[in-house]
């Protein structure tokens, strides 16, 4: 009788919750980006329906220059671009200066784990808290700035013809959200760095900035990578927070320069009866996916080690190398 | 190791961003919706099946009556009415009018109000999940910008005629509610307790200062047309610096209604002629001088009206009512028991008047829909014809809330008494403008893409008007490029 069956049993639930939950509409969004877009059940359609194959219909529309939706989703892929970039750079810079602080030694600042506490805290807070804290500050109608700018207009900021006010208003809102958290993966990052390679730098007479350059981030490259990668994924698929500072109970987002390609997808799949485009939506999923899928890729490869590789290399070669001598040798035991 | 590592990371990073998808839902459960709800029609009208051949329901066709009606076809096995909607502000007028004035003793036991999300859009999302829970519906409210996603399916709706309504008992009221409430194949599907036409309400200190004018009958030389009504924004805006229109949302509800062609021809192209040019040039212009506030609809309208921005408000029908928008007015309160003393204590005093305006239109209203769910067939009969059919019925209904029913001649009959005194606008009878008014409303080019592609153009003229776009053209072309990634029935040329 073999124990081993009990494992089985064990990891039996995640991947239980994850077919149903994760692989299954993953699979089922590959199938809807092939067939058309919806309508209501009962009435007859002019397009094809939610259930019929349209083939690459769908991913004509969007990729094609005469596709109807091109436009849209270019926009959108740009704004989420915009937007992930102006995020991440100076969260990625805050955080790294405040790991850095925190970590070295020689800064003796009274409350460290509280000024930590506290600039993780807003992570913990779920995003659509967020977003309605900031809506009530910069929001339409009852919008404090809004009000105390132009108190008679009320689309001021965030209004349709806003572009540069909500995209910065975005982006200060995820780096505020998600610098704590970065902050503390670099921590974790540093502190798992030798102390004793510091030491050597200390003694060797090396200043904070030749300690940084030289050591703290050569070493850290790996958990920057990971920072990194997590960082775009998560950004372009951001949703949460220009959706509900802007959207709509028609799935629409008002301020078109916040609306990202997440925001796009679920804007073609909400509609009303005569603009839900599920075929659409499927097809834009799918392409964000090759999207990010490709940009991962693209990280992983531009970080890889190439030390490494190239040690492995040669150790191959040397072990062939021996191998051949070996049997050019002519010993055989 | 390493290598197995990272591939591993790799994959791990993928299932991540495979969360992407999460999101997206299948289209499986709209499909699921359809077979639930056409095999409830199938039930319910297997059962009305039994109950009109029980009741011997071929006799009363042969008859030679001048109205025929059928059988009550749904079924009676609960004495509770159930009417689903999003506020209980009409309903719970109605339910105490009915309770009061009806001769069968029904009381407001028999009636359920079920409040069904927090406004109309909603609703309109959120009833068919109603329907599936599998909770009592027999009666359902639709407005008019969403009933036809409705009234085109048969198993979210059942014909009123299934009640034992004939189809010309619902000639009694205006034919435009008739026409909305009848589906793409000729069939009535939902009947409105109320029409609403709009007019104009506005300050008559500022009329008589700036045009002279003591009544709404002088000032509406001043308003007649939008030639005029344009040169009086520019007076009042130069003497007062006041608006003449509390919010774009009130000018695109007049200007809606003033469309002449349809917005998609019958070979399915979306239709841009002159007139969306026109109301593009007119919002621009108002906003631009400040002929409107900035204020929003519904949103922030009363405070441009309480602090004196505008010198009118565009208002309908049900503004006038017990729960009526103008009743949210500060100072403007209104008495639970007695409708017709409500007190008017605003900034502005009764300052108050109505006229009908520069063009007839109106705005939306509330459908009563039959869900084929019903099982109080009796009650549901009773409640539709003393709300949309019975003149007499009805006639008391507006009298006790303040509203305009859907039947001329009760409305005739108010304005003839001449009883009706509306606080709000200083003791003027404001059913007078709206029975005249009424009559004139045409509902000639409906498509059922008008409230998407209404909401297309009104939200383009409104990015328009905001700075967005720089031209007439191009807001235009953005309303055209919507339609195009939007709707993908209609062809864009």
């Amino acid at each position: 009788m073999s124990y081993a069956k009990y494992g089985y049993i064990f990891i039996l639930p995640f991947f239980v919750i994850y077919f149903i939950f994760m692989l299954y509409p993953l699979v089922d969004t590959f199938i809807v980006s092939f067939k058309g877009n919806g309508l209501g059940p009962g009435v007859i359609a002019r397009h094809e329906s939610q259930r019929d194959w349209v083939g690459l219909a769908s991913y004509k529309n969007i990729l094609y220059k005469s596709g109807a939706n091109h436009e849209q989703f270019l926009d959108s892929l740009k704004n989420t671009v915009i937007i992930w970039v102006g995020n991440f750079l100076p969260q990625i810079s805050l955080s790294l200066l405040l790991a850095v602080w925190f970590t070295d030694m020689r800064v003796k600042m009274p409350g460290k784990g509280f000024f930590k506490v506290v600039m993780y805290l807003p992570n913990i807070i779920t995003a659509a808290s967020v977003a309605a804290l900031f809506y009530t500050l910069f929001g339409g109608e009852y919008g404090v700035l809004n009000t105390i700018i132009d108190p008679k207009n009320a689309s001021l900021w965030l209004g349709p013809a806003d572009v540069w006010r909500a995209r910065i208003l975005v982006m200060f809102i995820q780096i505020w959200m998600w610098f704590g958290n970065t902050m503390i993966m670099l921590m974790s990052g540093i502190q798992g760095i030798n102390e004793s390679l510091f030491e050597a730098a200390e003694i060797d007479g090396a200043n904070s900035s030749q300690t940084f350059w030289r050591i703290t981030f050569p070493l850290l490259k790996t958990i920057m990578v990971y920072t990194l990668l997590t960082s775009m994924i998560g950004g372009l698929q951001m949703f949460d927070i220009p959706f509900m500072l802007s959207g709509n109970n028609n799935g629409h987002v008002n301020n078109e320069y916040i609306k990202t390609v997440a925001c796009f997808i679920y804007e073609k799949f909400k509609g009303t009866e005569n603009d839900m485009m599920y075929g659409v939506a499927g097809a834009a999923s799918v392409i964000l996916f090759f999207i990010t899928s490709i940009l991962g890729a693209l990280v992983f490869y531009v970080q890889r080690d190439k030390d490494a590789i190239e040690k492995n290399r040669k150790r191959k070669e040397a072990m062939k190398e021996a191998k051949r001598r070996a049997k050019g040798g002519g010993f055989s035991i | 190791m390493n290598k197995l590592k990272k591939s591993l990371a790799l994959i791990a990073t993928l299932a991540i961003a495979s969360s992407a998808f999460v999101a997206c839902g299948d289209d499986s459960s709209s499909s699921s919706t359809a077979d639930a709800g056409s095999s409830s029609t199938a039930e319910s009208s297997a059962e009305g099946g039994d109950s009109s051949t029980g009741e011997e329901g071929g006799e009363s066709s042969t008859a030679d009556t001048p109205v025929e009606r059928p059988d009550n076809k749904v079924a009676s096995t609960d004495d509770k009415l159930t009417v689903l909607c999003w506020t209980g502000d009409d309903l719970n007028n109605m339910f105490k009018v009915f309770a009061d004035n009806n001769d069968k003793g029904y009381t407001t036991d028999n009636l359920v109000f079920e409040k069904v999300g927090g406004g109309g859009e909603e609703a309109r999302d959120q009833y068919p999940t109603y329907f599936n829970s599998g909770k009592d519906v027999d009666l359902f409210v639709l407005e008019a910008d969403w009933i036809k996603d409705y009234i085109d399916k048969d198993d979210l709706t059942a014909p009123l005629t299934d009640l034992g309504f004939a189809e010309a008992d619902f000639d009694n009221g205006y034919e435009y509610v008739k026409k909305i409430g009848t589906n793409d194949a000729g069939v009535i599907k939902g009947s409105s307790w109320q029409a609403t036409p709009g007019g104009y309400v506005y300050r008559t200190d500022i009329a008589e200062e700036v045009f002279g004018a003591k009544t709404p009958e002088e000032f509406q030389q001043y308003v007649d047309n939008w030639e005029v009504f344009t040169e009086s924004a520019a007076k009042v805006k130069e003497q007062k610096n006041m608006a003449m229109v509390d919010t774009l949302g009130g000018l695109w509800q007049v200007w809606s209604y003033k469309r002449t062609s349809a917005w998609a021809d019958d070979s399915y192209n979306l239709v841009i002629d002159d007139y969306c040019k026109e109301y593009a040039d007119l919002a621009k212009e108002y906003y631009d001088k400040g002929y409107v506030t900035k204020a929003e609809q519904w949103k922030t309208w009363d405070k441009a009206v309480q602090n004196g921005e505008t010198m009118g408000i565009f208002q309908c029908t049900w503004c006038f009512g017990k729960n009526g928008t103008l009743s949210s007015l500060e100072g403007n309160t209104k008495t639970e028991d007695d409708a017709t003393e409500w007190t008017v204590d605003g900034p502005f005093g009764s300052n108050w008047a109505f006229t009908q305006g520069p063009s007839g239109w109106a705005w939306g209203g509330s459908w009563l829909a039959l869900s084929p769910k019903a099982n109080s067939g009796e009650i549901a009969h009773d409640f539709v014809e003393f709300f949309t059919i019975n003149a007499e019925t009805m006639r008391k209904y507006a009298e006790y809330s303040g509203d305009f029913v859907n039947s001329p001649a009760a409305m005739k009959a108010i304005v003839d008494a001449g009883t009706n005194k509306n606080a709000y606008i200083g003791g003027q009878d404001q059913y007078g403008i709206f029975y005249e008014a009424a009559a004139n409303i045409k509902m000639d080019n409906v498509t059922r893409y008008d409230s998407v592609l209404k909401k297309y153009f009104s939200d383009n003229i409104s990015k328009y008007v905001q700075g967005a776009y720089s031209s007439t053209d191009e807001a235009i072309d953005g309303f055209k490029k919507d339609v195009k990634a939007n709707v993908p029935d209609l062809a864009v040329s």
